[in-house]
Parts: C-alpha cells; sequence; structure tokens
C-alpha cells in the first residue's frame, strides 16, 4: 500500500467492507484478524475470535484438511489452495439469511498464503470466498438446459416426441437399418374425422382427443427401440425395427383396437360414431432411395379412401400395382 | 544408488546388487543369494512392504531394513508386522548407520 | 551439464521421493481412500532437447499443467503435467461423486489447481527439508493446452536452459495414472541446487 493509500483509508475500514472472508493467524495459529464477513458468516465475534487458536475459535470443528493445509503453510511457507470440488464447506461458515429459518453451509474457496507481520513475524492469510452462487447457477443453468432439450424434442400438448425429434430419429433408424440390413417399419396413423370432431365439440375437446389417442398408442410401445411422435396436427407417426410384415399388421391392429376400445363418442362420425383411426405401415429393408415414410403415408391414403378404421400394410418392395389392387 | 554409495563408503567390500522396483527384487533374491536387503515402500508397482513380505517367505535368513518417509498408516503397520525395522527416510550418513548396525548387531 | 551426476539425481529421486509421500498422505486425507505416489526418475536435459517424448505428450489430445514460480536459493517454474482426460478422471475419483464429466470440468480448475499444488507443495516442501533452505512460491495456475503449446512454452525462456523432469506414478483407489513434474532452471540454480545436493550428500563421493 502506498503512502497515500494508508493516508486516506483505515486498513480495517478495508478489510471489513471486503466481500470475502480474510482471517490471519501467526506461526502457532492464534487468530490475529477477523473480518467482519468471517464474523458474520461465523457467527463468532472478532472480540471472541482474536487470539484463540484457529480451531478452537470456531463454534463447530473444522475440517481436518483444512488444519493440515494451514499447519503446512505455516511451517513451509508455502501458498494452499482449498478447492471447493474435493473440500466442499471446511470451515463452519453459513450463508446468512435475514429470515433465517435453516442455515446451510456455504461452499467455499480457500486459498492460505504466508505473510509476514511488520514485526516481520511469520504469518498465514487465510481468503475465504462463497462458491454457494457459483454452484447454484451452475445447478440451475444445468436444469435448464435439460429442460430446453426436453423442450426441444417434445410435443407440449401429448407430452410425446416431437416432429422434431421423429425426423432426426427416422433418419438415424432409416441409415441403421440400411448398414445392418434389417426390417423397419414406419406407421402413420391419423385419427378419423377429426375435423368435424373439432367444429362440433370444440378446441379443447378437440385437443383432449388428441392427448388421448397419444396415450392410447403410446401405451402398446414396450421396446426401447420404438418411439411414436406427433406428425402433424391430429397425426402420428411409430417407428419400429425388427418387425416382419405380418407381425408388423398385428401391430397396426393392436394400435387401432386401442383406440377404438376408448370409446370416445363422436356423433359426427356417420359410421362409427366414436373417435377410430386410420392406419398406414411400411415394412421393409430400406436400401437407397427407398422412402419408407412416402409409402407408409400413401399406404394411410389406401385406408383413408376404403372407409377409415383400418389399416393398410404394404412391403417397401412392391409396385405401384399393389396399390392399385 | 545413493544407498549403494553410502553403504560402500562404510563396507567397500560388500557386493551390492539394485532392483528398480518391488517385482524385480522379488525375482533378484530368487537368484542370487544375499544376507541383506533394503526396501523403500513408496515405489512404482507393488508397495515395498509387500516385497519384502514375499522375500522373506521366500529367503527368511535375510536381513531387511524398510526405509520410510512420513507414509500413510496403512504401511507403517504393514511394516511393523513384518519382523523387519524402518528406518527414517532420507537416506543420510545417519540412517546408513542405523542400518549397518541392524544388519550386522542383531541376531 | 556435465557437473550433475549420476549420484546426484539418484539423490533428487529420493528426495522427491519423500515429497510423493507427504503429497500422498494428505491426498488420501482428502479422498477418504490409500493414495500412492511414487517417483520412478529424475532427469535433467537442456530445455531445447525437449521434446513430446522426453514429457510423454502425444500430439493429439489436450494436456493440463498447474505451474508454480518459486524462488529461494534457487528460483524455477515447476509445472505439473498431465493429460486433460487423465486430469478429469483423477478429479473425479477424488470428488467420489457421480457427476458426468462434462459436470466435473466446470470444477476441474480449481480442483486441479489443489491437486498441483499438493504435489507442487510437497515436493518442494521435502527439497527444502532435506536439503536446508527456504523456498517462497506464487500460488498455482491451471492452464490447458495442447502439447505444443506447451512444449513452445517450455522452450521459450532462455535464461532458463535447464529442465529437470520428475515422472509421476499416482494411484488413487484403482485408477493409476501417469504425469510429469518439470521444474526450469537457470544455470545458476542449477549449480545451486548441486552445491545443495553435496552438501546432502555429505563425505560420500563417487
Amino acid at each position: 500500500m502506498s503512502e497515500i493509500g494508508i493516508k486516506h483509508f483505515d486498513m480495517n475500514d478495508i478489510f471489513n467492507t471486503l466481500s470475502l472472508g480474510l482471517i490471519a493467524v501467526d506461526s502457532n495459529g492464534k487468530v490475529l484478524l477477523w473480518n467482519d464477513w468471517v464474523a458474520k458468516h461465523s457467527n463468532v465475534k472478532e472480540a471472541d475470535a482474536l487470539n484463540q487458536k484457529l480451531e478452537q475459535a470456531f463454534s463447530e470443528a473444522v475440517s481436518p484438511a483444512f488444519l493440515t493445509a494451514l499447519n503446512n503453510t505455516l511451517i513451509y511457507r508455502l501458498p494452499v489452495v482449498l478447492s471447493t470440488a474435493l473440500h466442499r464447506t471446511p470451515l463452519p461458515l453459513y450463508n446468512a439469511s435475514e429470515t433465517n429459518q435453516q442455515q446451510t453451509r456455504m461452499y467455499q474457496s480457500i486459498t492460505i498464503t504466508p505473510i509476514r507481520s511488520q514485526l516481520n513475524e511469520p504469518c498465514g492469510l487465510i481468503q475465504v470466498t462463497d462458491s454457494s452462487t457459483s454452484i447454484k447457477r451452475e445447478k440451475m443453468l444445468r436444469s435448464h438446459s435439460e429442460i430446453l432439450k426436453k423442450e426441444a424434442t417434445t410435443d407440449c400438448l401429448t407430452d410425446i416426441c416431437n416432429r422434431r425429434f421423429f425426423d432426426a430419429h427416422y433418419e438415424l433408424a432409416v441409415a441403421d437399418a440400411k448398414r445392418q440390413k434389417h426390417c423397419l417399419s414406419i406407421f402413420m396413423v391419423d385419427i378419423d374425422f377429426f375435423k368435424a370432431y373439432n367444429d362440433y365439440y370444440g378446441h379443447i375437446a378437440g385437443d383432449n382427443v388428441i392427448r388421448q389417442v397419444a396415450e392410447a398408442l403410446k401405451s402398446q410401445l414396450s421396446r426401447a427401440t420404438d418411439i411414436v411422435a406427433r406428425y402433424g396436427g391430429e397425426e402420428f407417426a411409430l417407428v419400429m425395427p425388427y418387425l416382419s410384415q405380418k407381425v408388423a399388421e398385428q401391430f397396426a391392429e393392436k394400435l387401432r383396437s386401442a383406440v377404438s376400445n376408448l370409446a370416445i363418442p363422436h356423433i359426427k362420425s356417420a359410421p362409427f360414431h366414436q373417435i377410430t383411426i386410420s392406419i398406414g405401415v411400411c415394412t421393409g429393408i430400406p436400401e437407397n432411395g427407398d422412402n419408407l415414410l412416402d409409402r407408409a403415408d400413401s399406404a394411410l391414403y389406401r385406408a383413408k379412401q376404403k372407409g377409415r378404421n383400418q389399416f393398410i400394410s404394404i412391403p417397401l418392395c412392391e409396385t405401384e400395382e399393389y396399390l392399385k389392387q | 544408488m545413493l544407498i549403494r554409495t553410502h553403504i560402500l563408503a562404510q563396507r567397500p567390500h560388500w557386493i551390492i546388487s539394485e532392483a528398480a522396483c518391488g517385482e524385480e527384487a522379488i525375482a533378484l533374491a530368487d537368484t542370487t543369494l544375499f544376507d541383506y536387503c533394503t526396501m523403500d515402500i513408496n515405489m512404482p508397482g507393488i508397495p515395498g512392504t509387500d516385497a519384502a513380505e514375499q522375500i522373506l517367505a521366500n529367503h527368511p535368513s535375510i536381513k531387511i531394513v524398510i526405509f520410510s518417509a512420513n507414509i500413510q498408516e496403512t504401511h507403517q503397520n504393514r511394516a511393523h508386522a513384518l519382523a523387519s525395522i524402518l528406518v527414517a527416510k532420507p537416506v543420510t550418513e545417519k540412517s546408513i548407520a542405523l542400518t549397518l548396525d541392524y544388519f550386522e548387531n542383531t541376531q | 551439464m556435465n557437473h550433475i551426476s549420476e549420484l546426484h539425481l539418484d539423490a533428487l529421486t529420493e528426495i522427491f521421493s519423500i515429497g510423493a509421500g507427504r503429497a500422498a498422505l494428505s491426498l488420501s486425507e482428502i479422498v477418504g481412500d490409500e493414495v500412492r505416489i511414487s517417483v520412478p526418475s529424475v532427469q535433467i536435459i537442456n530445455t531445447e532437447d525437449i521434446n513430446p517424448a522426453s514429457l510423454s505428450l502425444t500430439c493429439d489430445g489436450r494436456f493440463g499443467a498447474v505451474s508454480q514460480r518459486f524462488s529461494g536459493p534457487f528460483t524455477a517454474e515447476a509445472v505439473l503435467l498431465f493429460t486433460e482426460e487423465q486430469a478429469l478422471k483423477i478429479v473425479s475419483d477424488m470428488m467420489d461423486s457421480k457427476m458426468s464429466y462434462e459436470e466435473l470440468a466446470e470444477f476441474e480448475h480449481e480442483a486441479m489447481c489443489e491437486l498441483g499444488n499438493i504435489i507442487l507443495n510437497a515436493c518442494l516442501s521435502s527439497m527444502a527439508d532435506i536439503l536446508k533452505f527456504t523456498l517462497e512460491s506464487s500460488l498455482p495456475c491451471y492452464t490447458v493446452a495442447s502439447a505444443d503449446k506447451i512444449l513452445k512454452r517450455l522452450k521459450k525462456n532462455p535464461n532458463q536452459p535447464y529442465i529437470m523432469i520428475l515422472h509421476i506414478d499416482l494411484a488413487i483407489e484403482k485408477r493409476h495414472t501417469a504425469g510429469n513434474l518439470v521444474f526450469l532452471l537457470s544455470t545458476d540454480s542449477l549449480s545451486n541446487l548441486v552445491i545443495h545436493i553435496k552438501q546432502f550428500l555429505g563425505n560420500i563421493h563417487e
């Protein structure tokens, strides 16, 4: 500190204004300096701490690792770092909350450096910073990014996968099936006469139907490899590997009956008077240029054409003639 | 090397072999008949206490001195359990004198 | 260079293995498990002769370096080097938590500083004890850099033509890690170091 600095300030004012903890000890570990920050967070007044051995100055035990570190600094005159990661709360310091119900122990970062007193006696200076805030921020950012990640891939109405996730997953699933030469099935699902339902029962009821159908479809899946996504307004898509065409057809029927069993009344659905779905499914081992999704979509179109509340299943490598039968 | 130099300064006619680690020391003790052995605890590979135990098991007549700095308690207890003495590091004329005394003047 | 002998190097290995024992003791207190650190060898070479192999640096990958400058009868910069991946593993072992490596990276900086500080201080203090001098040191500082950058930095300073390399073997629980501790020394510092070693060796000569 320069002459000018000393003239202008009382050093104690500066120590006590700092927003970090300062403790100085002599070579026997007796407290020589205990700033306001330390007093506030330890609930031990400066007057009670001065001239005490450091481990006795606090009202609770100090961690052994801290005492070892302090001792090393006092003996070897080498500076020491105690990280938050490895020590968490070496000193009994608390986050002072004005309303204080439950005080929590403060996460700390500590450095201990050898210094000399004006009489040239070897001493140690302990600096404590509160790392709780950086840890809290870290945790918050982390959980926030997890929420964002979930939001980015989940449909907010139905809580199943969204279109974006489906597109990415579909691409990966196709690439996988191509490489390993295994079967992949794509199911396109559409709620029958949904526009009429919405017009008659209202949007809120409509949203409710979408939610229930999504739930019914999802409940049919049990393998980790399978996904169901909301593809568009009242359209859903499923990606399922390793099914033969016959098994895929059985599964499509399971989906159809699961929704039918919901027995949601729909008086504007002329033949059925309840909510039903149509399904197009395409199964095959994809090769270059094959488009399972388009094929499943045209199968869905066929199912609609043929009267709804049913599935149409086609293999990937059939010709257009098959569709025209 | 340090120990060898110290000992040769006192006992110029002794023949000394050195091993780089515990495993090597065990193998060495099996090929040559030694009277005495000094062992460091802190080495790459198995700790010196383990090596000393094995050497003593195979060659009960060897006298072993274990050199230790301020090592962890687990090791300290191990060394005590073996019928050998612990000599504090660093290796100096004084610690070598203790070692030679143990080698030559105990039964 | 020719004034440092095999015996001197062996004495240094001896001194640093005592330091390593001290570091292991401190670390085991923190980890609550057995920690073993050994120093298989010490080497002193000309700074200009260092290459990636002498520090077991691979060209790919990044390295964590904890450095402290110290002064006393001799002045030097000490740098502890681990691969970044190993550094993260050590820290995660020490933290005994189930944090992922990504999360760990947030704490890595400070925790590595502490790990390096413990090892460096232990080596410095055993040297000070045994060779009977006192040293002062700066606080540790942690950087992550490529092998290239680290070599460039080590070679940069013309005032420190010598480099002392300690190969360090660290075992925490079941994990085994190797690192290097590097001291950058000036000509004067090396001469002073040798004088102190000679005093320590006392009457024995080669």
